[in-house]
């Protein structure tokens, strides 16, 4: 029984990283429609440039998130303005092609500016374990859990509450009816973008302290967070949530009961068969436009 | 109908010859990969380009491909003319099963169940010790006798121009045509009786065929057969070549296995910037080219009634 | 129209790097991985190679030349491997390959060195059968992991006390093979075996890995992982709060691995080709050099691309031409004095006569605490 509670407190913290890491991957992916493959490299700057302020610039912890949550965000909003702008409106392909492009393009710029090494983000507070009963976490997961749990909540707070976030659904539901109300859509697009990139950064950062940071971990994490963004239905926070956690616990039990080799094949069997059965996904409940 | 099929003629004269003119083993290395490329760019745009469907999921193919010939070959001991075709046809196999569930979804669904089969059959390679030799890869697999650079250029040249072949076929058959029209207009299409799941399918299946074979081929070339030929890496070099090229005619892709196989290689000059600048090369190109190169020639014939294309993908080819 | 000037462009572009004839240099190639996931390790094999090339040209060079090294980024990739080997073959006439890090990547890369018959030595590649399959061409300056076994299992049973041991590697022929060979010798030794777990590489969370590990109750944990995934794991291993003595092989006796691994690192055991702190008047100048030059001292990986490049020179310059035949003899007899040992080849290619070493991490330090000599097998 113990056993069974530590995978399962596994399970969540993990999926809880998950949803985390997928979040940004939700709004660009699941809202905007463009098929990011840079995703990943968002997170992996997030996890550099945290190091970078940490290490060299001698900045706190929260502090350094902060500068890093800028930093992203205007990087974002630039990448819209001047490279997803002018492929808008034209089926995958060409965001398909532009965002392998630019993951290409920015792993390797990090790899010759910092090198290839491993990098060691300081956590806010000293690692040590907590026991919960039987089970055992650490302090900087139940961290980055109570973070990634706000960032959660600003953003979903952000879509449904405020002015920006009324332009945003108006502008995903139907672009041309919103730029005749008078939204200004190339605005909100950018800014949509600008939020996804800075809540991979801020995963990425996060993450970095409780595990490292290096150029070359890219890839995986946007694979991971496709199959999050996918089991939970496009464009939903509670759904992206509940797909984190739906793979993280399918993954510690089957690590835990069966073998761990082959844990990476969950997620994509989950994929296939989710997008056979219920293809709007587990939480989504209106079926895809087009 | 008759440019296409004349360029493509005039490619395989320039192609035949190219081995006698070239005596350079590293330029003739380069051939042969940039035609492994041609076929597989070849088979992933009868999906990409005439279904219209994106499918992240190639290497599956081309993965099962590579594992049946190396596998015939390391256990059987059977040669490279026995084992290609079988490897096509496994993988053709593989694309039906595929196809019949994945041909359902569109869209971005579609992108990401491609590519998740991909995966699982990476993750199976991976880790299926007793067949696959997991991670430990298939080494030594036999050359069927073959030790010239030039024969396995013949070989792969005649994979090519097969490719080539059935795709023309395809393209201008009513298959072909109904899964044009369902590109276009998918709603169209259907209220003028035309299946687009039949059409689809048959394109994915032929597409899973040739890149089957090229995944053949490749096993005997390179000798070597590990997991990474279903990595996303191979995929989104065959990506950027259909697209670089121009998906959706049977030209450019071609133009852009060639180009990308060169680019690489040439971008070795500048080292440490080698894939710094490739990524750069890959935006630029979606931004300026949207069409592709292709793309691009049509607009300037168009626009100058002249006669470039017929003779620019001669010069292409005899590198 | 574009088109034709692109493409003209890189034709004269292959056209124009043809081979210099009369060669003023003598060249080696270097095949390392320099981008993708084991990029980190692939660098550190550059670096050792590039002071090893400096050191011999201080001296002179060979043959009255300068080695040039022409380094290519085979990605750890088969396909990418061999056409760097074909580029460094055809276009830069190397007389002498190293490379390629990955066994993977070496298998593929083998048969083209014995097409052209060009010498291929590797400072890394570990998969056992690399040796066996009778290619004249082939040399392996370094360690496997059958031979770090048999060195060091009988020690670490009797020193750490282990009744029974867990084992964890990533997922390749390298971790595989040293779970396979450790576990063997440990068995014979009548250690217990009671876990074995792969995982694959890039893995970040090993917790559920671990929770099984610590319902094993095992007294040791062997590891097969190198720095990212291993300094990870070896942290987690401590916050799960298991005490079981940790060991292994990997490239732990690094400056960087203990900076990552932080306290966790303490008191670990690493059985490792080479260390910097392995106390030898000719180790001790190589460490030197290679902090003025990088700033950090030697791993494992520095150290393999210093010796594969320093074999390969002085096998040059022992045949006293650049005759492929003739340089494949003197590798064949080579005597190389190397920071750790004396490295020579058996008939097979299998290098022998160098020290390994067992190091225990301490306060930051990876302390020696056994050496021994890496014997022959055929």
């Amino acid at each position: 029984m113990d056993l069974f509670l530590q995978y399962l407190a596994n399970g969540l913290v993990i999926g809880a990283f998950y949803a985390l890491s997928a979040l940004g991957l939700t709004l660009i992916f699941g809202l905007m429609r463009v098929v990011n493959f840079a995703h990943g490299e968002f997170y992996m700057l997030g996890g550099v440039l945290g190091w970078f302020v940490t290490a060299h610039l001698g900045l706190n912890f929260f502090l350094g998130l902060a500068l890093v949550a800028a930093t992203m965000a205007t990087l974002g909003w630039l990448v819209d303005r001047f490279l997803i702008e002018r492929v808008r409106g034209q089926g995958e392909e060409p965001g398909i092609l532009l965002t392998i492009g630019l993951s290409i393009f920015l792993v390797n710029a990090t790899l010759l500016v910092v090198g290839p090494a491993p990098m060691k983000v300081a956590g806010a507070f000293a690692e040590g374990p907590v026991f919960i009963g039987p089970i055992i976490v650490t302090k900087l997961r139940l961290l980055a859990v109570a973070v990634g749990a706000a960032a959660i909540l600003a953003a979903h707070l952000l879509i449904r509450r405020t002015r920006l976030g009324r332009a945003m659904r108006a502008t995903f539901q139907d672009p041309m009816a919103a730029s005749l109300a008078g939204i200004r859509t190339k605005h909100v697009y950018a800014a949509t973008f600008a939020l996804g990139c800075t809540l991979a950064a801020l995963s990425g950062m996060l993450l970095a302290s409780v595990y490292s940071a290096q150029a070359s971990i890219g890839g995986l994490v946007s694979l991971k967070s496709f199959v999050v963004v996918i089991l939970g239905g496009m464009g939903s926070f509670a759904g992206a949530v509940a797909g984190g956690l739906l793979l993280g616990i399918a993954e510690a039990m089957w690590g835990g009961y069966v073998a761990t080799g082959m844990v990476d094949v969950i997620g994509f069997v989950l994929v296939i068969l989710i997008l056979l059965f219920r293809p709007q996904g587990i939480f989504s409940a209106r079926a895809e436009r087009a | 109908m008759t440019l296409e099929r004349n360029t493509l003629l005039v490619a395989l004269v320039g192609a035949l010859l190219l081995p006698f003119a070239v005596t350079d083993q590293y330029l003739l290395h380069l051939a042969v990969m940039a035609l492994f490329y041609v076929v597989l760019a070849t088979s992933l745009n009868l999906v990409v380009g005439y279904v219209g469907e994106f499918s992240l999921g190639h290497t599956a193919f081309l993965g099962t491909g590579a594992y049946t010939a190396a596998l015939l070959s390391t256990h059987a001991g059977l040669p490279l003319w026995i084992t290609v075709p079988v490897a096509g046809l496994v993988a053709a196999a593989f694309g039906f099963a595929i196809g019949a569930i994945t041909l359902r979804l569109q869209g971005p669904y579609f992108v990401i169940v491609t590519l998740a089969f991909a995966e699982v059959l990476r993750l199976v390679a991976n880790n299926w010790i007793a067949v696959t030799n997991g991670p430990m890869g298939l080494a030594g697999i036999g050359q069927s006798g073959l030790t010239d650079k030039r024969e396995f250029y013949f070989v792969i040249l005649a994979l090519a121009a097969l490719a080539l072949y059935l795709s023309y076929r395809f393209v201008y058959s009513n298959a072909g045509r109904a899964a044009v029209a369902v590109r276009e207009n998918r709603y169209v299409a259907q209220s003028i009786g035309v299946d687009p799941f039949g059409a689809a399918m048959q394109a994915f299946v032929l597409g899973a065929f040739m890149a089957g074979l090229a995944g053949g081929f490749y096993a005997h070339y390179i000798s070597f057969v590990g997991p990474e030929v279903f990595q996303f890496a191979f995929m989104a070099t065959i990506i950027i070549m259909v697209l670089m090229g121009g998906k959706g005619t049977l030209v450019g892709p071609i133009v852009g296995a060639v180009i990308v196989t060169l680019l690489e290689e040439y971008l070795r000059e500048v080292q440490e910037l080698r894939l710094t600048l490739f990524g750069l090369i890959v935006m630029a190109i979606v931004l300026f080219l949207p069409n592709g190169l292709m793309g691009f020639v049509a607009r300037r014939r168009e626009q100058h009634g002249s006669t470039i294309l017929r003779n620019t993908p001669a010069e292409e080819k005899t590198v | 129209m574009h088109r034709l000037v692109l493409g003209s462009v890189l034709m004269a572009g292959v056209a124009a790097a043809a081979p210099a004839q009369a060669q003023e240099t003598v060249r080696i190639g270097l095949i390392q991985p320099l981008t993708g996931s084991v990029a980190y390790n692939g660098q550190s094999v550059v670096e050792g190679a590039r002071l090893a090339i400096e050191e011999v040209n201080a001296a002179g060079g060979v043959l009255g030349k300068k080695i040039e090294l022409i380094i290519e980024d085979g990605q750890c990739k088969p396909a990418n491997s061999v056409n760097a080997v074909e580029k460094l073959v055809q276009k830069d006439k190397v007389v002498g390959l190293v490379g390629a890090f990955c066994s993977s990547a070496t298998a593929a890369i083998m048969p083209v060195a014995q097409k052209y018959k060009i010498p291929l030595v590797t400072g890394v590649s570990s998969k056992a059968d690399l040796t066996e399959q009778g290619n004249p061409y082939f040399f392996r300056a370094a360690e496997t992991d059958g031979l770090m076994a048999k060195a060091f299992a009988k020690i670490l049973a009797k020193d750490l006390k282990l009744g029974s041991v867990a084992y964890i590697g990533v997922n390749d022929d390298w971790g595989r093979g040293g779970i396979e060979e450790f576990s063997r010798d440990l068995s014979a030794l009548g250690v217990k075996t009671v876990l074995t777990e792969y995982f694959d590489h890039g893995t970040t969370d090993f917790f559920t890995l671990l929770t099984k590990l610590r319902a094993a109750k095992p007294d040791g944990v062997f590891v097969a992982a190198e720095t990212q995934d291993g300094s990870i794991l070896v942290k987690q291993i401590r916050e799960l709060g298991i005490t079981a003595k940790v060991f292994g092989v990997g490239s732990w006796a690094t400056a960087d691995f203990i900076k990552l691994a932080g306290d966790a690192a303490e008191g670990i055991h690493a059985a490792v080709p080479y260390a910097s702190t392995y106390e030898a008047p000719r180790n001790q100048a190589f460490v030197k050099k290679y902090e003025a030059k990088y700033g950090i001292k030697p791993g494992k990986y520095g150290a393999a691309g210093y010796n594969a490049l320093n074999i390969v020179a002085a096998a040059i310059a022992g045949a006293g031409s650049t005759d492929a035949e003739a340089i494949r003899a003197a590798l064949q007899k080579t005597r190389y004095e190397a920071p750790n040992g004396v490295y020579q080849f058996t008939g097979k290619g299998q290098a022998y006569g160098f020290d390994a070493v067992l190091v225990r991490l301490e306060k930051g330090e990876p302390k020696v605490i056994a050496s021994a000599p890496v014997e022959a097998t055929d």
